[in-house]
């Protein structure tokens, strides 16, 4: 029973909204915990759908679905934690909502028909809204304001968008249910044009969720303005399902043959996010709108591995998984910079190392990963999107590519050091670090490091299928 | 018949211009309850439409329900609650806003007429008609201040969704897929919502997205 893993959190949610506070950060680390369970158990196939016709058990999606279950399981331990410290307008609020929120996006990867993906992608603005929403000042006000409306315009496009894929299938004079796995085995079948048109508005719509600029505009302000675990959940785990509406559009493209056209689409896409992201990390006065450019950035990675295939393609899936460990655990992180400086402004923060070791460690380790050193698996995923890049012959785009890196390490690291090492800050540490909520942010470190340095062969081998349709592969 | 359903398309084509040119909240708003209206009409009067079956019915008189009553009678409470009836400092003025207004109906009947679509006869027209809602809604999200007007623009680009849909569904799949679009009324729901409620917990006394201007780069 698939649909377990959707109701499960559905259900713990709506309970726990009415709870007091205290059973409800129980049910909420328990039913993360019950639910990564479902997810593995679901990862081997052990649980089959009820619906078929609406859910499936597809590679990408289980991939996306183990990557949010586990840091949401960690973001949960560690927002147990956060809440105690923090002044929220409602606790029971948060835990419902991430709850629910948890639901929508289990949904996202499981969704196998077009309007149901849909339907969950609008669930997750719905529930994800009242979370940044949390601290009630004004300018979570804005960012919320500004986070529904812009998303709601890209899901209103992203209608459009199945509305002409569909339409491709009724020209084609084709009748069969409007799922991607059965649309894909018809696909040639479809008329190009309409499902060409399809791709475009389904990349600007869903593109405008997973943060791909232009469309972007919202992410600064909605994982600055977001409570710690709630900023870590929205980039690690809700880009990530966003980027599934993406690539299995893109997928159905590549089964019409006629993947050339939405590569194109999505490599200049991504690498305009990286040029921007880059542009506008450089002068970031608060750390945490920083880390937002940085998922902006890692999401034009993901789509310009996407866009460039063969070798490339198996670096961006193993780029989203390391990016969500490592997002998720920087801002995490940077929840307890907050505590102890009180500002999310650089300027206020400073002399990290003495004052907050343990947090420094986890930030600046975190930092290192996500600029793609070793032993963190960025290094990796980038390093074998590059080759795979040079193996295609792209070397324009390639070198768009690294020199954005290159760009964005420089205005990065300048801010990071600041942070770390500026002395002479008077800052009054105001909530102290302690084990619990440093904890998760080290677990999700070394999940990476032991992903770089072991990949179960069954997540590689789901990677590997997960790709083989859009010609990616580690075999160039 | 023909008569009929092209007065239709003339008077969404007018509501459309009315609205980029008001400067009344109040005004707005019931413009959109008739444009609601009208649009959810359309669908009757159209030439070559099959014989309604009793689910399409409920269906129409419920998006009629939702579009012409239920939404404009949210966003008519949110007006009087929040006192938002001063005009607007838009940021495109009204008579260049109209001027866009008029492109986008040349634009459209350009487009529409490149798509090479076979339509049927009065299908163009609705087909010219739902792209210049559609873009005239988009242009209204971002021409103007004011949450409450941001919302009608997104409510009259979810129109001309609708339209653009009614005009090119000829096959039960794709009407199907256009018959959700009554779940992006919940997003304008909620939005109208966001702006009631905030207002009454706070003491701001306007919704207007200018105050909101703290976030930037």
């Amino acid at each position: 029973m698939l649909e377990l893993t959707i109701l499960l959190p559905l259900f713990a949610g709506i309970i726990s909204m009415f709870l007091p506070v205290k059973p409800g950060r129980i049910i909420l680390v328990v039913t993360a915990a019950l639910h990564l369970q479902l997810i593995s158990l679901a990862w081997f196939g052990k649980v089959p759908p009820i619906l078929p016709d609406y859910f499936s058990v597809t590679p990408e999606g289980m991939l996306v679905l183990l990557v949010t279950s586990f840091i949401f399981f960690f973001i949960s331990l560690y927002a147990v934690s956060y809440m105690r410290v923090t002044k929220l307008s409602s606790e029971p609020l948060y835990i419902g909502c991430t709850l629910l929120f948890l639901a929508s996006m289990t949904m996202v990867a499981l969704a196998d028909h077009l309007v149901v993906l849909w339907i969950a992608i609008e669930a997750t603005t719905l529930m994800s809204a009242p979370l940044i929403f949390l601290h009630h000042s004004k300018s979570a006000l804005e960012a919320t304001w500004k986070y529904v409306m812009i998303c709601s315009v890209g899901i209103a496009l992203a209608l459009l968008g199945c509305f002409f894929v569909v339409l491709s299938m009724d020209v084609g004079n084709l009748h069969v249910p409007i799922t991607f796995s059965s649309l894909g085995l018809v696909a040639t079948q479809l008329e190009p044009v309409w499902l060409k048109a399809g791709f475009i508005f389904l990349v600007i719509g869903y593109g405008t969720k997973m943060g791909l600029a232009p469309m972007h505009t919202w992410l600064p302000d909605a994982h600055s303005e977001a409570p710690s675990p709630a900023s870590a959940l929205l980039s690690g785990a809700l880009l990530n399902c966003a980027f599934l509406g993406v690539y299995r559009s893109h997928k159905l493209l590549f089964q019409a043959g006629i993947g050339d056209f939405s590569s194109g689409i999505l490599i200049g896409f991504g690498l305009l996010s990286m040029l921007i992201a880059a542009i506008f990390i450089f002068n970031q006065t608060g750390y945490k709108r920083m880390l937002a450019y940085s998922s902006i950035e890692n999401m034009g990675i993901i789509a310009f591995g996407i866009g460039i295939g063969g070798l490339a393609t198996y670096g961006a899936m193993l780029h989203l998984i390391h990016h969500s460990l490592i997002k998720s655990s920087l801002f995490l992180s940077s929840g307890n910079i907050l505590l102890g400086y009180g500002s999310k402004l650089i300027n206020k923060t400073g002399n990290m190392v003495n004052l907050l070791p343990k947090t420094f460690i986890a930030f600046f380790a975190g930092c290192v990963g996500i600029s793609g050193f070793p032993p963190f698996g960025i290094f990796v995923s980038e390093l074998l999107i590059i080759m795979g890049a040079f193996q295609q012959g792209r070397n324009i785009c390639v070198s768009i590519f690294i020199f954005a890196l290159i760009l964005i390490f420089a205005g990065a690291s300048r801010l990071v050091l600041k942070m770390s090492f500026s002395p002479g800050s008077e800052a009054e540490i105001l909530v102290e670090e302690n084990l619990a909520r440093t904890l998760p942010s080290f677990a999700l470190l070394l999940a990476s490091i032991a992903l770089c340095v072991w990949l179960p062969e069954t997540v590689y081998q789901a990677i590997l299928s997960a790709i083989v349709t859009i010609g990616g592969g580690v075999n160039g | 018949m023909i008569q009929l359903s092209d007065a239709l398309f003339s008077l969404t084509l007018l509501s459309v211009l009315f609205s980029l040119g008001s400067n009344r909240i109040m005004g707005l708003v019931k413009i959109m309850a008739f444009q609601g209206v009208v649009v959810s009409l359309i669908p009757f009067f159209l030439e070559h439409h099959e014989v309604f079956n009793s689910g399409a019915l409920i269906f129409l008189a419920v998006m009629l329900l939702i579009k012409g009553l239920l939404i404009p009678g949210l966003m008519y409470v949110a007006v009087k609650k929040v006192k938002i009836q001063r005009e607007i400092e838009p940021i495109v003025g009204y008579h260049a806003s109209l001027f866009a207004g008029l492109i986008f109906i040349l634009a459209s009947a350009f487009i529409a007429d490149k798509l090479y679509l076979s339509l049927p006869g009065d299908k163009v027209l609705l087909m010219i008609t739902a792209i210049t809602t559609l873009s005239a809604g988009l242009f209204l999200i971002m021409s103007r201040h004011k949450a409450i007007t941001q919302v009608i623009g997104y409510l009259m680009m979810e129109n001309g969704i609708y339209l653009v849909g009614t005009a090119l569904a000829h096959e039960t799949h794709a009407q199907f897929v256009v018959e959700f679009g009554v779940l992006l009324d919940l997003l304008v729901g909620v939005m109208v919502m966001g702006i009631i409620i905030y207002n009454i917990n706070s003491s701001y006394d306007d919704v207007d997205t200018t105050l909101l201007g703290q976030l930037r780069d």
